[in-house]
């Protein structure tokens, strides 16, 4: 027993001593927990996603329109664009001719337009118009059930006065009148109440439907709730503004998500090998050759690149096979935002090997990073499923603007002018890393 | 050749190297002996122009060496510490990487390739991978790899650690066989016997001072005796050790008592001196000092503490 408890305290005492294990094995899955527990509401009082912004521009002059509008400004989920800001700095409210071009430079993704027929003598139910850029068809799903929700919610009084006006095409004033009167008495004679009041309701379209589309669905129950019947009485025109002729938006969003994960995985790790070359003496014998720091540094960094560039396109070609990806399509510009995304990684990669002192701090580091960027950079879920602290720090990752770039060319098909900004961030990434990790480099001994 | 001029180098607060100062002659073997961290390496370092000395200045053939200036290191081989190869290529393809880095190319590269690989007898396994190399055979093409351009001056930095009796002879036969063809050698080793062996001049390193300098004979005459007898300490020699301490230097190490008679004392006074107590001479070795007597005496302790 005695030996066993000394081989125990062995391999407790090794554990301690290693950081790397220690990190791999507590703090890593820690930090999946956290994240993967935020996304589904865990420890927040209000889950679901928060702040997707959504441009409104109301069309109709039915107050129930402006209601469903402050309704949606309530609801957390969305951030409400109803102005547009000119050229000259001054407002104006927006309008639908805005959207499209807005939606495109990816100012917002989702807009919902109410139109002046909101209400129709000639249809039954509300009349809406949805434009979207669904390159994330999780997010895009989840805005529709969402405003579905919102409407119903917030504004039956519309879906009654839907009603009413319908009925008044086919009955004429006077007989509507009359109809309603009896419905009010039928209605106070078997249930109470005052018949004037209840024909005063139904006149304005309250039918109490609120409480049928906030009535819960029975388990088991195959279909009809309230939210089903209500939904039939909601028609919405749907206008995908970006992104029409992919034919596989899922694959194109999780290829790219998934790729530049990997791709910073083996790129830390071949950053690692940094450490194996300085400990076997190779960078001694590189240096003592007419080779200079910088140029060792260069040929490491544009090694990266290379690397970064043949994994990138390797997975975009297995998702062209596996699931129609369109490369082909965007060639030169997917190859230019692989190229970017190629030099953020590596200078990530080299900047950990400078601010580490073994390969093994290196590994341990970069798998909790690499994890954590991916989580809240949007590689796994959508961003916006995220609370909005979480959303600005995926803005400071390269997984996120990665994604961004992937999603720019085989989404939106956007020309090398429109992909300029989010090249240039990740461009910018990769500069002030590689000036950290050179810096770092020439002060540590990594060399000597 | 080689210059080193009043060369300091510190790290921190630790002084690695104390005011150096040094010359080489063309052809030379010389031999840089000292035991871990007195500042060999560091010393390699500075003249493989790895790292800048915080003082003084370091000339080759005249020319100032400098870690700015790549061009200098062009006559400069350094066969590292460590295994500096690498262990997933073929020794082709390393010292195809090296050669290149020098500036070869082509056929020249490849013939350079087909020598070195000759010379340490690696060419029936220049397309294995090094990793599946004996550590002998890894050391061997760890020298090769410095060679490659036909340095002026080879830097060896403890070439040999954990190598097999075998392979290391291989290596003391190939490095002294480029020593007569002229190329000029800086070894550094804690080593007594390979410094003894292979160089014709040695300088004594500890705490970053050279302490000695001199060919071993030069070394050794700074003893202040010229030989050692050395006994055993039992019960039939205890009566001899106070009177000897009175004709030179009594040491005891692990059983063995160590005696170094005073420079100009007569080894006939220390025989006449055991007859008279009834030992025998078969008890009593003599023999003459070595480098590790001389470093007991520079430095007071033994080159392995």
């Amino acid at each position: 027993m005695r030996i066993i408890l000394t081989l125990l305290g062995k391999d407790f005492a090794n554990l301690r001593r290693n950081r790397s294990a220690l990190v791999l094995s507590f703090m890593v899955p820690m930090v999946i927990i956290y994240v993967v527990g935020l996304v589904f509401g865990l420890g927040r009082s209000d889950s679901g996603p928060s702040g997707i912004p959504l441009a409104v521009v109301n069309q109709s002059d039915n107050p129930a329109a402006q209601k469903l509008v402050a309704a949606l400004q309530a609801e957390k989920s969305f951030h409400v664009i109803t102005e547009f800001v000119n050229p000259d700095r001054t407002i104006r409210p927006l309008t639908e001719t805005d959207l499209r071009p807005l939606i495109r430079d990816r100012r917002f993704s989702y807009a919902l337009v109410i139109p002046p027929d909101v209400l129709s003598e000639t249809q039954l139910g509300l009349h809406l118009k949805i434009l979207s850029d669904p390159r994330n068809d999780i997010e895009s799903q989840t805005v529709n059930g969402l405003l579905q929700k919102t409407i119903f919610t917030h504004v039956p009084d519309l879906l009654g006065q839907s009603l009413q006006a319908r009925a008044k095409k086919f009955l004429g004033n006077p007989k509507l009148s009359e109809f309603n009167g009896s419905i009010a008495t039928a209605v106070a004679k078997a249930f109470g109440g005052d018949p004037a009041k209840i024909k005063a309701d139904i006149e304005q379209g309250n039918f109490g439907l609120e409480e049928l589309a906030a009535s819960p669905a029975k388990p088991g129950a195959a279909s009809s709730t309230g939210g089903d019947i209500l939904s039939k009485l909601v028609k919405i025109d749907t206008e995908q503004v970006v992104g029409k002729d992919v034919k596989s938006p899922t694959a194109t969003r999780i290829v790219g998500g998934y790729a530049v994960m990997f791709l910073l995985f083996a790129l830390s790790n071949s950053s690692a090998a940094f450490f194996s070359e300085k400990n076997s003496g190779v960078f001694q014998r590189v240096l003592s050759a007419p080779v200079s720091r910088a140029q060792l540094l260069w040929s490491r960094f544009f090694y990266g690149i290379l690397f970064g560039l043949i994994q990138l396109l390797a997975l975009f070609f297995a998702g062209h096979l596996l699931y129609g990806v369109d490369v082909f399509g965007h060639f030169g510009n997917l190859l230019v935002v692989c190229a970017c995304v190629a030099a953020a990684c590596t200078s990530f990669g080299m900047l950990l090997s400078a601010l580490t002192r073994s390969p093994e701090a290196a590994a341990s580091l970069a798998t909790l990073l690499v994890i954590t960027m991916s989580a809240c950079g949007g590689a796994w879920f959508p961003v916006s499923f995220m609370p909005e602290f979480m959303q600005h720090i995926a803005r400071f990752t390269i997984v996120y603007w990665a994604i961004d770039g992937f999603g720019g060319v085989l989404w939106a098909g956007n020309s090398f002018g429109q992909m300029l900004p989010t090249l240039g961030i990740l461009l910018s990434i990769t500069a002030v890393a590689m000036t950290i990790a050179v810096w770092r480099f020439n002060r540590s001994r990594i060399f000597d | 050749m080689l210059t080193l001029d009043h060369i300091t180098k510190r790290y921190g607060s630790l002084t690695a190297l104390d005011d150096v100062s040094l010359n080489i002659a063309p052809g030379e073997f010389f031999g840089l002996l000292g035991p871990n961290g007195a500042g060999k390496s560091t010393l390699m370092s500075l003249i493989a122009s790895l790292r800048a000395p915080d003082a003084g200045g370091i000339t080759l053939d005249g020319i100032a060496l400098s870690t700015a200036d790549a061009a200098g290191r062009l006559t400069l081989g350094l066969v590292p510490q460590h295994i500096a190869l690498y262990l997933e290529l073929n020794p082709e393809q390393n010292l195809g990487i090296f050669g290149q880095l020098y500036g070869l190319r082509g056929a020249d590269l490849r013939a350079r390739i087909d020598e070195a690989l000759d010379a340490v007898q690696l060419n029936d396994r220049r397309r294995d991978q090094v990793k599946t190399f004996s550590g002998g055979m890894q050391r061997r093409l760890n020298l090769a790899a410095a060679l490659l351009h036909r340095p002026k001056l080879l830097l060896c930095d403890e070439p040999t650690v954990g190598v097999d009796p075998q392979s290391r002879n291989a290596i003391f036969e190939y490095l002294e066989r480029l020593n007569r063809e002229g190329l000029t050698i800086i070894y550094s080793t804690h080593y007594m016997e390979e410094a003894t062996r292979l160089c014709s001049r040695i300088g004594i390193i500890d705490h970053g001072k050279i302490l000695a300098l001199g060919t071993l004979d030069e070394l050794l005459t700074q003893l202040p005796f010229e030989e050692e007898i050395r006994f055993s300490a039992n019960a039939a020699t205890a009566t001899l050790a106070p009177a000897l301490a009175v004709q030179g230097e009594l040491t005891t190490h692990d059983g063995i008592h160590r005696f170094r008679p005073r420079a100009g004392a007569k080894l006939s006074e220390f025989y006449s001196l055991t007859e008279s107590r009834g030992l025998p001479a078969r008890l009593f070795t003599s023999q003459r000092p070595t480098l590790e007597a001389l470093f007991l005496h520079l430095t007071g302790r033994t080159i392995r503490e």
